[in-house]
């Protein structure tokens, strides 16, 4: 008994002794949060993750890119019921398609962001700040100043339309569990954009750095976020500092078609890379969404272009912009397919038809910006207008370029039409410029009506942007009561 | 351990009496008349006067007194008195004992009697289940213990059961009990990471052949499980695996082959083809002529052109001259014919299972061992289940003081073919009730080939896909367990064990190129590995003795320490070369990942239990757990439990109430806990897995609450034992309370913070209610018994407490497909459905209506209440309760010579259940296809039909129908007759006659008669009273042999 006891009892101590250590058990694909940021290179890892949540099908990967076409009346669909469809119906509540995946992953995006800032700070703080910190200062700073214009353009009115009315809740640093944010007004969400930016500007390197954000990328967001707010002046600034200093250039005509088969071409100024087995969605895709039902095996055939897009190219029949385009389901003779996301060929720019890099920000762009930016200004500057519209319209060699006296707004925004088909920019510039959208819910067959919209619609209609989610009202019951008006 | 005892017992027994007469005989069993080996034979008021029988049964017993009284006994058995009378040869049939209150129980860290125990606990024996066809015990036991709950939601071959014992007690934590085999806790529930890829369960109870088991405890009360501390709050089960029993070995031997070949119930039947096609085309016809003001002609060429679309191609034509559905034509090559898929997408299944066992003993060492082969055809064509388990349970005397036990079980099973996903392509059950499937063809009518493009809503052809993907995860199982005891005095015993639980399964998938989800990447493979290893160390000392005449006491000791880790490895390959080899060596892209997680526990236990002339019991317990998911300042709890029970018919005063044969009062009060079901939910991690052009990157995943603790249940239990009539009728009733506080929730947070949830103790729920388990002889003859038992479970559950007050909203979190809202609101039931209320449909328009439910000003009222035809305006409430009023079962038993009957019902009463598939087959018009079941054409409303159940088929872009509202909830009250067996015993001398044992023939029906409120769909539903399209439950018909020899 003696013996047993003492036997206990060392088994006891030893136990005790090395318990604190027994139950310890730390996971093995992640680490406590609080460590995670040190130095320069673990800033480096922080804005992989970041980048690469960007590519997620929530945002950029797939229905940030679908929002900005199918509302915007360039997209047709042929059926209803194949996907993401309730976007070009608008048939959204807070219940039902209400799309909150672009109000979770991005503000996750801007956690991340608001981590790395906080992070860089403390070390900085602590007297360990370097240049490669200060440059990742400047992706955070600029990617979160993108993530809120964004946000701010799905969720709240356009700037030029009621500026004080509500935009979304402003977090620029990692918030408690508990918070309950209410929204900002738009332009207050503006001015944090801005300030993000010009902050980080000078942090930025200038060299072109594939697959992220750099000095010009930021440029090139000041010069869109300028437009959105008619700072016409400030947009062209931008955007000529980008043609003129940045080290891109325009696709030659011939080399046009084959850049959707490339990754990184001349034109990229912001490029998200999509690799096999990180954010490829296969079937799921971008490129699949947009490909001809059953062209292969999985194809769907969501969304084509519209007659009016169709109509627009074929000013032009020898646009070298048809190249890209596929007949579609309708008929061989309709080119309503678009391959910008599969390659003509279908092997991508990597050999996958599905893993195939999202061009985000494109020199044309730019051009078409500086174009607006200078028929707008106070006193519109038509032949600069005219010279950066005939950059991208010579694109089209049969149609006549523009001159001073014959460049209009229209042909501006016809251009990015055509240039910009698929690429998520239409809905936002047509209710910017307070256009009317007409859909073409005809090509729809058997016909269909759509019941949650008019066929037409312009931006005094409530849906033109999303309703607040009941998931997000349910835990932060204080949005609740700044809900879009009409949801 | 107990037999044991009777043998040393009996050794030291000395020949003491007054030497008169010797008397022999033989012992048999009544049920079967087999010679009981073994037995105690004493003669009563002497002390030290016995012997046992021997293999045969026999015995001798010397110096008898003429008017002596001998008492014979043996575990299970009633003890007989049976006066000498002058009598040399006595022999004894022995009477089962199912009730007797010195039946051993197994419990916590070691054994009782079910007189003493102070606790609550029920038992099965291994008789009650061995019948079924199960391939794991879980399955055989609905209706069995008052108080438990069992609910197995999918007929797959293999799929998880899930128990709940008393209620709910938990929130996010696991609500699944622990589960304890042989003395060691073991690794349950889901092992499978297919859940990832693909919808479904890999129960690894399964690994566990039931016939291999002796007797299971549920353990109910804190008195009964506060030893087993942080992991007893939802109950624990304790399985106990047979050992050989003294005397001759014995060789059994048993077979049983069980058909299915048809689904228990109705499960949404379909409308007939052609009630599907008028449904289509009205669908449209009144899309044109209600919503959008078309002519009739217009509507109805809408309405062609939608059908000829789709199925001219397979062969149909559409026609409907004047332009209604009164002359609506199906024309075309195929008119007439219509494709059953039921043919080839089901099949009759076939269950077939073999045990074999070898088992015996010595004084010195006894050993059981089986093996044992299962194989099951499920009902889905590709749904196959296999598996092989072999065991060794082997204890040996080393001396006198010294004994080693070691328990080693193998099994190897494998299953293929399952998904339980809701996906119009690979679910065959959602396939067959829904798409207007007649009208679709595995050939194409014009070529005679495979069909091999879509049909409507991404379904494909089955008879042609089934080749192009597979999909199957195969579980190996080892389970050892070594344990010494050391009786250092008699009165002392050391026990220590030490269990290796080992469970590996391997998952595979596979798309051929030709096959949608595998077309992307020119075909694709997944392997996956999942390691979980769990090591267990305890030991225990115990000290028994009665330390005064009358004063007995017992105390246990011990520690425990717990290691459990998951090695998980994936490994996966795209562009296949060959669609004949399916593996990922041949692959031309590779992808890879590998990583572990794991917990550990360290605890401390105590027990003291004290009895006082067999009347007043008395036990405490007392453990603490140190618990890895918890961070530093709350990782020790302390568990504990005071119970106290008295034996009413000990004492005096019950002498002379011969009506009451038995009759004890027991209660208990105590505390146990929860673990949360995440390894590391109190740490804010910063994940690595977001790797961005080959370049790794971070990202923050999880915000955590540093100081998250245990759940804790403070529980209460008294309960009333009686015995009726010398034993003819007894019972248990039984009140308990539960009140669970601290429970961990995933709360839902703001997602501007970036996250949207996170684990925090958020509140508290109370459980309580009354079980009643009974039991009657009604009939008694000299050939022929007839045995009745009742079990019923009254719980009410409900959440008293959310700290801050404010509700949860949370969603069944089965099938990953947000089935059913619930909400967690103060006052409210733990299964509160939440959602808008429906209003049904009004009369004059077909149109849905809603209960506003809040102060907006109605579009009309529906019976006096304001209501509104958006469902959009309309305010969420509670409505509906899953968990039932009333659970419980009743079975019966007769038996006449060697023929058996005995029935098992089960039965719900109360509460609702979700429809969530009922929206795939009863669709408002949007979703154009999912307008199929009988039910929904019988009640949808038309212009001829106003006083209908559901709204007007319209083809336009509504949404009512996939809201989670009340249109959805049907009673939940089922009563089913889970198992009827008879059975036909050979008498013991026609057995031996041809070189038996014994032997038995039975035959055994499964699921054979439902009695359902409501009729649509199998009232079996998920432990969350939900219903999503996993394969429902068959009728089985069993056939079975059993021999010994």
């Amino acid at each position: 008994m003696k013996k047993i006891t003492t036997i206990l009892t060392v088994l006891g101590i030893l136990l005790l002794a090395s318990c604190q250590d027994f139950l310890d058990v730390k996971p093995s694909s992640s680490a406590a949060s609080e460590e995670s940021i040190m130095n320069a290179a673990d800033a480096e890892v922080a804005m992989n993750g970041l980048i690469r949540k960007m590519t997620s099908s929530s945002y950029y990967g797939r229905n940030f890119v679908i929002y900005g076409d199918a509302k915007g009346g360039d997209f047709a669909i042929r059926s209803q019921g194949r996907g993401l469809d309730a976007l070009y119906t608008f048939n959204h509540s807070a219940t039902s398609n209400s799309y909150y995946g672009f109000w979770s992953q991005i503000y996750n995006i801007i956690l991340q962001a608001n981590n790395l800032l906080m992070n860089i700070e403390k070390i900085e703080e602590a007297g360990n700040g370097t240049a490669a910190l200060e440059e990742y200062k400047g992706q955070a700073l600029t990617a979160r100043a993108l993530l809120y214009f964004d946000l701010v353009r799905l969720y709240g009115k356009p700037y030029n339309m009621d500026k004080t009315s509500f935009g979304v809740p402003l977090v620029l640093e990692p918030l408690d569990a508990s918070a309950q944010p209410t929204r900002a007004s738009v332009e207050e969400v503006y001015t944090q954009i801005i300030n993000d930016l010009t902050d980080a500007a000078p942090l930025l390197s200038t060299g072109a750095k594939d697959g992220y954000l750099n000095y010009y990328a930021n440029l090139a967001i000041q010069a869109r976020v300028n437009l959105f707010m008619e700072n016409y002046a400030d947009a062209l600034a931008a955007a000529e500092e980008i043609i003129d200093d940045g080290p891109y250039s325009l696709y030659a005509n011939e080399e046009w078609v084959g850049s959707w088969s490339e990754q990184f071409g001349s034109e990229s100024i912001f490029e998200l890379g999509i690799y096999p087995d990180e954010a490829d969605l296969g079937t799921g895709s971008l490129g699949y969404y947009l490909l001809r039902l059953g062209k292969v095996t999985g194809a769907m055939g969501m969304f084509m272009a519209s007659d009016y897009w169709i109509n627009r190219m074929s000013e032009d029949l020898t646009d070298v912009r048809w190249g890209i385009m596929d007949y579609d389901e309708s008929s061989t003779e309709r080119f309503g397919s678009c391959l910008k996301y599969t390659g003509v060929d279908l092997t991508g720019d990597k050999g996958s038809r599905s893993a195939v890099n999202i061009k985000v920000i494109r020199l044309s762009e730019i051009y078409l910006i500086a174009a607006e930016a200078a028929i707008s200004l106070p006193t519109p500057d038509k032949a600069k207008a005219a010279t950066y519209l005939n950059e991208i319209r010579k694109r089209a060699p049969a149609l006549t370029p523009a001159d001073e006296t014959t460049v209009t707004l229209d042909m501006i925004m016809d251009e990015k039409s055509k240039e910009f088909f698929a690429e998520g920019l239409r809905y936002f510039d047509m209710i910017r410029l307070n256009r009317t959208i007409e859909f073409n819910d005809e090509f729809i067959t058997p016909a269909v009506v759509i019941i949650h919209r008019e066929k037409t619609i312009d931006r005094t209609f409530f849906k033109i942007v999303l309703p607040i989610a009941q998931e997000e009202i349910d835990a932060n019951p204080p949005i609740g009561d700044q809900q879009n008006t009409g949801y | 351990m107990k037999k044991l005892v009777f043998i040393i017992l009996s050794v030291l027994f000395v020949n003491a009496g007054m030497a008169q007469t010797r008397v022999t005989g033989t012992v048999t069993a009544a049920d079967d008349g087999s010679p009981v080996p073994y037995a105690v034979v004493l003669l009563k008021g002497a002390r030290g006067v016995g012997t046992n029988t021997d293999a045969d049964g026999r015995y001798a017993i010397s110096n008898i007194p003429q008017d002596g009284v001998l008492l014979f006994s043996y575990v299970g058995y009633k003890t007989q008195e049976i006066p000498v009378s002058g009598r040399t040869v006595i022999d004894v049939v022995m009477q089962t004992d199912a009730l007797a209150l010195d039946e051993v129980i197994v419990v916590a860290y070691g054994t009782s009697t079910k007189g003493t125990f102070t606790g609550a606990a029920s038992v099965v024996k291994a008789d009650a289940i061995k019948d079924v066809p199960a391939l794991s015990f879980e399955n055989a036991m609905g209706g069995k213990i008052a108080g438990m709950q069992i609910t197995t939601l999918s007929g797959q071959a293999g799929s998880t059961s899930s128990i709940r014992v008393r209620g709910i007690g938990s929130m996010n934590a696991t609500n699944e009990p622990l589960y304890v085999i042989d003395g060691v806790p073991a690794i349950s529930g889901n092992v499978s990471q297919m859940s990832g890829y693909i919808y479904t369960s890999s129960n690894v109870m399964s690994s566990i052949n039931p016939s291999d088991i002796e007797s299971i405890t549920v353990l109910k009360d804190a008195a009964a499980s506060a030893l087993y501390g942080s992991r007893a709050a939802n109950g624990v089960i304790l399985i106990t695996t047979k050992q050989g029993k003294l005397g001759k070995p014995v060789v059994s031997f048993k077979a049983s082959v069980g058909l299915t070949p048809s689904f228990a119930t109705d499960n949404y039947e379909t409308a007939s083809p052609e009630e599907q096609v008028r449904m289509y085309y009205e669908n449209f016809w009144n899309a044109g002529v209600y919503a959008y003001d078309w002519t009739e002609e217009a509507a109805s060429l809408s309405a062609l052109n939608q059908l000829n679309k789709r199925f001219n191609k397979h062969g149909y034509t559409f026609s409907a001259p004047d332009n209604t559905i009164n002359s609506l034509t199906i024309g075309g090559e195929r008119a007439g014919q219509y494709f059953d898929w039921d043919k080839v997408l089901f099949r009759t299944a076939v269950y077939q299972t073999y045990d074999l066992s070898a088992s015996g003993a010595t004084e010195t060492s006894s050993y059981y061992t089986s093996f044992s082969y299962t194989n099951e055809l499920g009902r889905s064509v590709i749904n196959n289940f296999n598996r092989i388990t072999g065991r060794i349970n082997f204890t040996q005397k080393a001396g006198k003081f010294v004994e080693f036990a070691t328990n080693v079980n193998v099994s190897n099973s494998g299953k293929e073919g399952f998904n339980d996903s809701r996906s119009t392509g690979s679910n065959y059950f959602l396939q067959s009730r829904n798409l207007l499937w007649p009208l679709y063809w595995p050939t194409d009518y014009l070529t005679g080939d495979p069909w091999t493009s879509r049909f409507g809503s991404y379904a494909y052809n089955p008879v042609y896909y089934n080749d192009q993907w597979e999909n199957s995860s195969k579980t190996l199982r080892l389970i050892a367990s070594e344990s010494v005891t050391v009786n250092i005095l008699p009165e002392l015993t050391l026990k220590s064990i030490f269990s290796y639980d080992n469970t590996n399964t391997a998952d595979h998938l596979y798309y051929s190129a030709l096959h949608f989800s595998g077309a992307n990447d020119n075909g694709s493979i997944t392997e996956t590995s999942t390691n979980i290893n769990k090591m267990v160390s305890s030991t225990t000392l115990n000290y028994s003795k009665e330390i005064l005449a009358g004063h007995k006491l017992n105390v246990l000791v011990g520690w425990e320490a717990e290691k459990n880790l998951t090695d998980y490895q994936r490994s996966s390959g795209t562009n296949l070369p060959t669609s004949a080899l399916h593996t990922v060596a041949t692959a031309g892209k590779l992808d890879a990942s590998a990583y572990y997680w794991g917990y550990n526990m360290l605890s401390m236990l105590s027990r003291a239990e004290y009895d006082f002339n067999d009347k007043y019991y008395a036990s405490a317990s007392f453990r603490r757990d140190g618990s890895s998911r918890f961070g530093e300042n709350t990782r020790w709890g302390n568990f504990w439990s005071l119970a106290a029970s008295w034996r009413i018919d000990q004492e005096s005063f019950m002498d002379d109430v011969d009506l009451i044969s038995s009759l004890r009062l027991r209660a208990s009060y105590g505390v146990n806990g929860t673990l949360p079901s995440d390894n590391y939910g109190w740490m804010s991690l910063t994940s690595y897995t977001y790797r961005y052009m080959e370049e790794p990157g971070s990202g923050v995943i999880s915000v955590a609450d540093p100081n998250l603790s245990w759940e804790t249940s403070y529980t209460y239990n008294i309960a009333l034992e009686f015995g009726l009539l010398d034993e003819r009728i007894g019972g248990t009733i039984e009140y308990f309370n539960r009140d669970s506080k601290d429970l961990l929730q995933d709360v839902r947070l703001s997602m501007v913070t970036g996250f949207s949830s996170m684990l925090r103790n958020v509140g508290e729920i109370n459980n309580h209610g009354v079980e009643i388990e009974l039991f009657g002889e009604i009939m008694k003859k000299r050939d022929f018994t007839w045995t009745a038992g009742l079990t019923a479970s009254h719980v009410k559950s409900s959440v008293t407490k959310l700290y801050g007050g404010q509700d949860i909203i949370w969603w069944d979190p089965i099938g990953d497909d947000n089935r059913a809202r619930f909400i967690y609101r103060e006052g409210e039931s733990t299964l509160a459905f939440y959602g808008p209320e429906w209003a049904g449909v009004e009369d004059e328009t077909g149109k849905n209506l809603w209960f506003l439910n809040n102060n907006d000003t109605p579009d009309l009222t529906v019976d006096g209440r304001p209501a509104t035809y958006e469902y959009t305006r309309a305010s969420f409430v509670v409505i509906g309760d899953a968990n039932p009023w009333l659970y419980g079962g009743i079975n019966t038993d007769l038996t006449w010579k060697g023929v058996g009957l005995s029935m098992n019902f089960a039965y719900k009463l109360g509460g609702k259940t979700f429809d969530f598939a009922g929206k795939d087959v009863n669709d408002d018009g949007y979703y154009w296809e999912r307008i199929m079941s009988e039910w929904a054409y019988e009640n949808r409303w038309t212009p001829e039909h106003t006083d209908a159940m559901y709204p007007q088929r319209v083809a336009i872009d509504m949404e009512d129908v996939n809201q989670r509202s009340s249109r959805h909830l049907h009673p939940a009250d089922y009563l089913r007759l889970k198992s009827i067996t008879l059975g036909y015993t050979l008498p013991h001398d026609v057995a031996q006659k041809i070189k038996l044992g014994s032997a038995r023939v039975y035959f055994n029906g499964a699921n054979l008669w439902t009695l359902a409120a409501w009729k649509v769909y199998d009232p079996e539903v998920s432990e969350y009273g939900t219903r999503g399209w996993e394969l429902p439950l068959g009728k089985t018909y069993t056939f079975g042999i059993e021999a010994s020899f």
